[in-house]
């Protein structure tokens, strides 16, 4: 009876106190031993579905056992940031230089020695060698191959042409981009004329890219601000061909912008060497043919061809565009905010 | 016939020998390291939040888009509660008192949204209208995902409504309505506002539906602040302004929700004599009912369907399998946890409406309101520096406690006021050690309502996103996290089965929580509550 009684009156403290036992279990710090990597961890801003493919090469190339942590680019920026130097992360895989950038501006990215990713031009690696470019993704306009006019620059879609027929997505990440380097490189005042343009010009806004290229499939619209490989997603999602094509802009336009994925090695990483390997791996000019060939991305070699019926990447005429500075897109928010597009 | 028992001669004064002062401290012990827990997240925020300087902070605080977003998050709020609680309560006392083909079934098509998350509401909905946008849209997704909250709270009171009133009123002459705001309301006012706190909650913290229909709410912009600019403080800033605004809307509810009334032991549940036979009520049930299943149950599981069906590629089951296996074993573990959590606060809020348990709970409320990404990025701050907890399942599951403490606090904290102080009072003076009134009265009678409140959880945290990305064991997928994978690149196809296995697996918990109802509505007597009072105060005299 007595011993009934006392159970009961520490079962709810017992209960209780258990939950935080084990929290502050393994307080203890565990270092690694650099000597043999086994294993390395990644963070992957890129879906699985379409890099997974990739890792599994290298594994079994490397005999180092990856594990991958598959997530949103900027959440797992932010997720670094929080993690600061505890990070149990070894290298970054991000979708966009933005989410690089934050991470890299918390000098939390480790220098890359001049021996890594040597096939990939200057203009898409940081400065400071903090992180480079994977591979290139373009801003095109998906269009119906119906459409007569196709604009020659994103300033011609403000005119009467494109009234009503013109689709963005300006929650999107990536759109959101494209107006950052349209600030940069023209001024905010220019780029709020330009929004309020194509406000006035009926422009339907889409929760996603892919809602637009699904659109004009549809008809609904005949044109849309998108990136290139989008054709294809929705194509390989719906299971069929989809009536859309796409276009560029005239060379050097800032609608023509080149934006990467790319990689960085944690400065609180101790496995620094197997990493840039995986670096090298995913810059060499075999994965980067293969990067072209299946997800229908840019390769950022010299000379690479390009994804199937598309120009190079030197034929585009991308404008001149610091990626680094595409980092903070707060400023773009609040002015499509300002102007009532998002 | 009602049989009242007046039992008010057996109270004897309760005996509490040297122990109480013990048990006291021990449960308040208890509480507060549940409360220290709860706090985590509030206290990541604060750090954070004033790293900013004052200046800074306070532009953040009162620049006009913030004050746009306040307004719009509050309208959003108003909208959804305002209809869920009205429609929400009518389907559930039609359901209840209508007669009605198949009463016993209808109530799980009611509640069966409850198994779907609102992103993929919000998914299926925008492939049926793809021009869906805006404030409208997102408070008619956040309408569909939130009614079953209203309608199953609302069926909760109903089933302890004292039926020998309504039959006092019917002979007094009242109509049905004016027995609706006179008896049968004032019975069930405290259930009604608990659905009210549980959608006002959610529909701050939801993150799915309205980011995918651009309609910025506070949760968004927090969202934003990290995705746009890498802003951590200011989005701990702009948290804080969510944190105030769930204090006020919880500081509201209690005033709504008024004193509880302690339960009386003997009432007369039987609702069969009751029932409206009256056509014009059945039709109006019926056709507000088949247009909810419609809108929140046929609707999205036409989209799912004809996508898996239409999917090209081969399901992996290998996949499928782990990934409906992590997220069993990870909410189940949230859930066990968060019941746990629960139980020292709901004892004390069942015993007293002293001023701790008050804060505690209010605490514990204000936490559901944070988005997940909060919860999640508070716990990556501190996980992240005991490397031996960081990204494994035990971590994930506690923040899935934390987020959803709130629901089974309010359900266990509900289940044990409701068991008659006289019944404890009684086994008290016959003897009872407290160990054995609290093992043999209490925990059979609250069984049910706790059971309830870790089914809840179980439900939620199968779904939840945002914190599940960021805390679960490298390389572990949900059922969650696959539907995002695939639908970020839009291989709705092949999210589909994920989606799919998701319903149909929160199906099982949902269709638990329905069943009390099909046992004890209309089509049997509802008597096993009385019985089960009255097999306890016999068990108690036998042993004596």
């Amino acid at each position: 009876m007595k011993i009934s009684r006392k159970v009961g009156k520490l079962a709810a403290v017992v209960l209780a106190v258990g939950v935080g036992a084990s929290l502050m279990a393994g307080c203890s710090s565990s270092s690694e031993q650099a000597s043999e990597v086994t294993e390395l961890t990644i963070y992957s801003g890129r879906s699985e579905e379409f890099i997974a493919p990739f890792f599994e090469q290298w594994q079994a190339q490397s005999g180092i056992k990856l594990n991958i942590r598959y997530g949103d680019s900027a959440e797992l920026a932010a997720q670094i940031l929080e993690e600061g130097k505890n990070s149990p992360a070894d290298l970054f895989l991000s979708q966009d230089a933005g989410s690089l950038g934050a991470v890299a501006a918390a000098d939390l990215f480790t220098t890359l020695p001049d021996d890594v990713a040597t096939s990939i031009p200057a203009t898409y690696i940081a400065a400071k060698r903090q992180w480079v470019g994977v591979t290139g993704r373009a801003r095109v306009f998906a269009y119906n191959p119906t459409l007569k006019t196709l604009p020659q620059s994103v300033t011609d879609l403000t005119s009467p042409t494109y009234k009503g027929i013109l689709g963005i997505a300006p929650s999107n990440s990536s759109f959101q981009a494209f107006v950052t380097a349209l600030i940069n490189a023209e001024g905010e005042a220019a780029a709020e004329k330009w929004l309020k343009g194509l406000k006035a010009n009926g422009v339907k806004i889409y929760a996603k890219n892919s809602g637009i290229v699904e659109a004009i499939d549809k008809g609904e619209i005949q044109i849309g601000l998108v990136n290139h490989y989008y054709i294809w997603e929705v194509s390989e999602g719906l299971g069929r061909e989809i009536n859309v094509k796409n276009g560029f802009f005239r060379a050097g336009d800032i609608g023509n912008l080149i934006n990467v994925s790319g990689a960085g090695i944690l400065a609180s990483s101790k496995k620094y060497s197997a990493a840039e390997d995986l670096i090298n791996f995913l810059t060499s000019q075999k994965v980067q043919e293969d990067f072209v060939s299946k997800t229908h991305e840019y390769s950022l070699l010299a000379g690479a061809t390009s994804p199937a019926g598309l120009p190079t990447l030197l034929d585009i005429g991308a404008p001149t565009i610091d990626l680094e500075a595409l980092k903070n897109i707060s400023i773009t928010q609040d002015l499509l905010v300002k102007v009532g597009l998002l | 016939m009602p049989t009242k028992i007046d039992v008010s001669s057996l109270r004897t004064p309760s005996a509490h020998g040297k122990g109480r002062s013990w048990r006291e401290i021990a449960l308040l012990a208890a509480t507060a390291l549940v409360v220290i827990f709860t706090l985590i997240p509030l206290t990541y925020l604060a750090i954070r939040a004033f790293e900013k300087p004052l200046p800074e902070i306070l532009q953040l605080l009162f620049r006009d888009k913030t004050l746009e977003v306040v307004g719009r998050t509050t309208f959003l709020v108003i909208i959804v509660v305002a209809f869920n609680t009205i429609v929400g309560t009518l389907l559930a006392t039609g359901i209840f008192f209508v007669k009605l083909p198949f009463a016993r079934y209808l109530i799980i098509p009611a509640i069966l949204p409850l198994a779907i998350p609102s992103y993929v509401f919000t998914y299926t909905w925008l492939a049926i209208v793809p021009s869906l946008s805006g404030f409208f849209a997102a408070s008619f997704i956040l309408i569909l995902t939130t009614m079953p909250y209203a309608v199953l709270a609302t069926l909760i009171g109903l089933r302890r409504v004292d039926t020998g009133l309504i039959e006092v009123a019917q002979t007094l002459g009242l109509g049905r309505v004016q027995i609706f705001f006179r008896v049968i309301f004032p019975q069930i006012r405290l259930n009604i506002s608990a659905g009210a706190l549980l959608i006002g909650l959610y529909v701050m913290s939801d993150f799915g539906a309205v980011s995918l229909l651009n309609t910025e709410t506070l949760t968004v912009s927090i969202q934003n602040m990290y995705k746009a600019s890498y802003d951590r403080s200011a989005a701990a800033v702009i948290a804080m302004i969510l944190i105030l605004a769930s204090v006020i809307f919880i500081l509201l509810e209690e005033r709504f929700k008024g004193s509880s009334k302690s339960a009386a032991i003997a009432k007369s549940y039987s609702v069969k004599a009751l029932l409206i036979e009256k056509i014009s009520y059945r039709t109006t049930i019926l056709a507000l009912l088949t247009s909810y299943v419609a809108l929140a149950v046929l609707a999205p599981f036409y989209v799912l369907i004809s996508r898996f069906l239409g999917n090209p590629e081969p399901i992996e089951f290998s996949n499928l399998f782990s990934a409906a296996l992590s997220t069993i074993t990870v909410s189940g573990l949230g859930a066990l946890i968060a019941l746990l959590l629960s139980i020292p606060i709901s004892i004390m809020n069942s015993k007293s409406e002293g001023a701790a348990a008050r804060g505690a709970e209010r605490i514990i409320l204000i936490s559901h309101a944070l988005p997940g990404v909060v919860i999640g990025l508070a716990l990556v701050s501190l996980g992240s520096k005991i490397s031996a907890l960081y990204q494994t399942t035990l971590l994930l599951a506690f923040a899935y406690s934390l987020l959803f403490l709130a629901k089974s606090v309010a359900s266990t904290t509900a289940s044990l006021k409701q068991v008659p102080t006289v019944l404890k009072d009684v086994a008290a003076s016959l003897g009872k050690s407290s160990f054995k009134v609290a093992t043999q009265v209490t925990l059979p009678l609250a069984l049910p309502g706790i059971g309830l409140g870790a089914l809840l959880v179980f439900l939620t945290a199968m779904k939840e996103l945002p914190a599940t990305l960021m805390l679960r064991p490298t390389g572990m997928e949900t059922l969650a996290t696959q539907i995002w994978s695939f639908a970020s690149i839009n291989r709705f196809n092949e999210a589909a089965p994920y989606a799919l296995l998701l319903v149909l697996i929160a199906a099982v918990p949902t269709f638990l929580l329905s069943l009390p109802e099909r046992l004890e509505s209309q089509d049997r007597d509802a008597d096993q509550n009385r019985n089960r009072e009255q097999d306890s105060m016999r068990e108690l005299g036998d042993s004596r």
